[in-house]
Parts: C-alpha cells; structure tokens; sequence
C-alpha cells in the first residue's frame, strides 16, 4: 500500500489560507477599530499604516497608540508593547523545531507575519501524523491571508477615521475585542487567580502615569498565578 | 520624530519577540520558571486591560448602574464564554451597550 503524495506548496498554502478564513469576521472589525482608534490617538494616517506594518498586531499596536497619544517616553512605550506582546515568545518557542530546517530568510518572514491565529493553525497542521515536506506553506497560507486583510482593514480604518460619531461609541468594539480574546485563556482556576489580581491591581494602580497599570497588573497577575500552582503542587 | 522612533521601536520588539526561538535561539535551553510565568501572561494581560476599559469613565471609577459599560460587558463576557466567536461577542457588546444608552437617555 502506498500513501498518497504529499500535498504540494500550492495545495498547503490554500489550505491554510481556507483555514483562518472563518476568523476573518473578527479580524475584519478589529483592524478597522485598530484604524480608527489610531486617527483618534492622534497620529497621522501614514503613522497609524506604518505602526500597523512594522508592528503587525492588534494588541501591541493599540497599546502603542494610547501610550504615544499622552506623550509617554518611547522607552515606556516600548515595555508596555512587550509585556502585551509576551505570549509571541511563547508561539516562538513551541513552533521553532517544526522549522528549524529552513533557511534563516523563510524563517524571519514566517516570524514576521505570525500572530495568534497563524500560530493556533500551524500548530494544528505541524501535530498531524505523516511526512509532509510542504507545511510552511501551510503556515505561510493562514499567515499571509491574516496579514492582509489586516492591513486593508487598518487602512481603510485609518482613511474612516475621523468620519464616525463619537455617539456611537466605537471605541468599545476595542475593549469587547479584547474580552473575546481573554474568555477563552481563562481555562483552570490558577489561570483564574491571575486573571482576578491582574484586574483588581491594574485597578488599584489606575492613578499610575503613563497606564502604568497594566503592567503592575500583568505582573501581579503572573505572580499569583505562579503562586496558585506551586501551593497546589506543595499539597500533592 | 519621537512618535516615529516609539513607532520603528515597537515594530522591533514585536518583531523580535516572535523571532526569538524560531529564528534566533534554542527552544530547549529555556528556564522552566520563565515558561511557566509565560503561561499566565494571556490571562493577566487581557483583563488587566478589559477591566479599566469597562469601569472607567473619563478619569474615574463608575461601577454604578449609570455606566452601562460595565453591565454591556458581563453580557459580551457570557456570550464570549458560550459561543468563543469574536464577532458575536463584539455584536451582543455593542447591541447591549446602544440599548442600554438609550434606556438611560
């Protein structure tokens, strides 16, 4: 019995492509608000395109934008964007061996361009069984596809701008984006933990410059989730 | 001209962060008290950044009734928690958050 080829570049960059298109509905939205909100905080237009190339994620760009907008020192600017953007260190660090054979260039341009939903497809494509020698196209597909429309969406966000109506409170389509992303990590109760101190110190630390506060936040929320899992391991 | 060094400057770090082990590094040599502390950064980060978007007006705390902000988000929380679909979070937030604006006049 003899298996079946292997899918070809052209077949495993469609299919990767086909794969992140449901997420395209949030992604589309959350581009445009990212736009938006970058004309609000007060950059220029081709400053909110090129933060949104340069830095290519969602997270750090809006970060960016609130810290640059009340004149924070870019040192400040810069250690707020890396604590929201930690979790890439992560994706970094568990998709490195699936591409450790390529050469450095196809390496950097898959770093690039890779983001929560690329990572989640990739990982999904590197854990099925059999050889095939083509799944960086995969990752390459639902990378480029998000990058894209990420882009458009910004862009056009940037040109609306300044055309909607404050009444209608578009501003919040950021933070309702942001709750979809945070439901869905809350998954055991130490994750909890972190989740409730991060809240209430991030709070409690609101009159800090400079929105200081999420990163006393993010910081009290890792701590206690370090400390729920090694008193839960001490009692086994 | 500070804007645009803050702008190159976080493009870099964003850029390095996801460079690090899959272009750079050894994901093998990694302390293990760092991955673990790595793990809990999604849950920290995002309510660290959800919960002053919902209880802050202007420059102060509203968890009163009079700021539907709040209230819109433990709705967008539940349907987040259901249907784990962005867009249907984003939709029933904002719905909840028009109605309840123009309930209160």
């Amino acid at each position: 019995m003899s298996s079946p080829p292997a899918p070809s570049p052209r077949a495993e960059f469609l299919a990767g492509s086909r794969e992140v298109a449901p997420t395209l509905v949030g992604t589309i939205p959350f581009g445009l608000v990212t736009g938006v909100a970058a004309i609000a905080a007060g950059l220029t237009p081709v400053q909110g395109v090129a933060l949104s190339i340069f830095a290519f994620s969602g997270i750090a760009q809006l970060v960016a934008m609130q810290l640059i907008a009340v004149g924070s020192p870019v040192l400040l600017t810069v250690t707020a964007a890396t604590v929201v953007s930690l979790r890439l260190l992560m994706y970094s660090a568990a998709l490195a061996p699936h591409v450790a054979h390529l050469d450095r260039r196809w390496r950097a341009l898959l770093a690039y361009l890779m983001t929560d939903q690329s990572f989640a497809s990739s990982v999904r494509r590197y854990g099925e069984p059999g050889d095939h020698p083509h799944r960086h196209w995969h990752f390459l597909g639902s990378s480029f596809t998000l990058w894209i429309t990420w882009q458009v969406a910004v862009i056009v966000g940037v040109i609306a701008g300044s055309g909607v109506p404050t009444t209608w409170s578009l501003d919040f389509v950021v933070v309702l984006t942001f709750v979809a992303l945070m439901v869905p990590v809350i998954r055991t109760r130490a994750d909890l933990a972190a989740g409730i101190v991060a809240a209430v110190v991030a709070m409690a630390t609101l009159g800090l410059p400079y929105r200081l506060a999420l990163i006393a936040g993010s910081v009290g929320g890792i701590a206690a989730g370090l400390a729920m899992e090694f008193a839960h391991r001490r009692k086994r | 001209m500070t804007i645009w060094i803050a702008i190159v400057a976080v493009g870099l770090v964003t850029f390095l962060l996801r460079a690090s082990f899959i272009v750079f590094a050894d994901p093998h040599r990694f302390p293990h008290l760092f991955r673990q502390a790595l793990a809990f950064v999604p849950p920290s980060v995002l309510p660290a950044i959800v919960a002053p978007g919902l209880l802050v007006r202007g420059d102060t705390i509203d968890a009163s009734f009079g700021n539907p902000r709040w209230i819109a988000g433990l709705v967008a929380i539940a349907v987040a928690a259901r249907t784990r679909s962005t867009l249907a979070t984003v939709l029933a937030g904002m719905a909840a958050l028009w109605l309840l604006q123009w309930l209160m006049g």
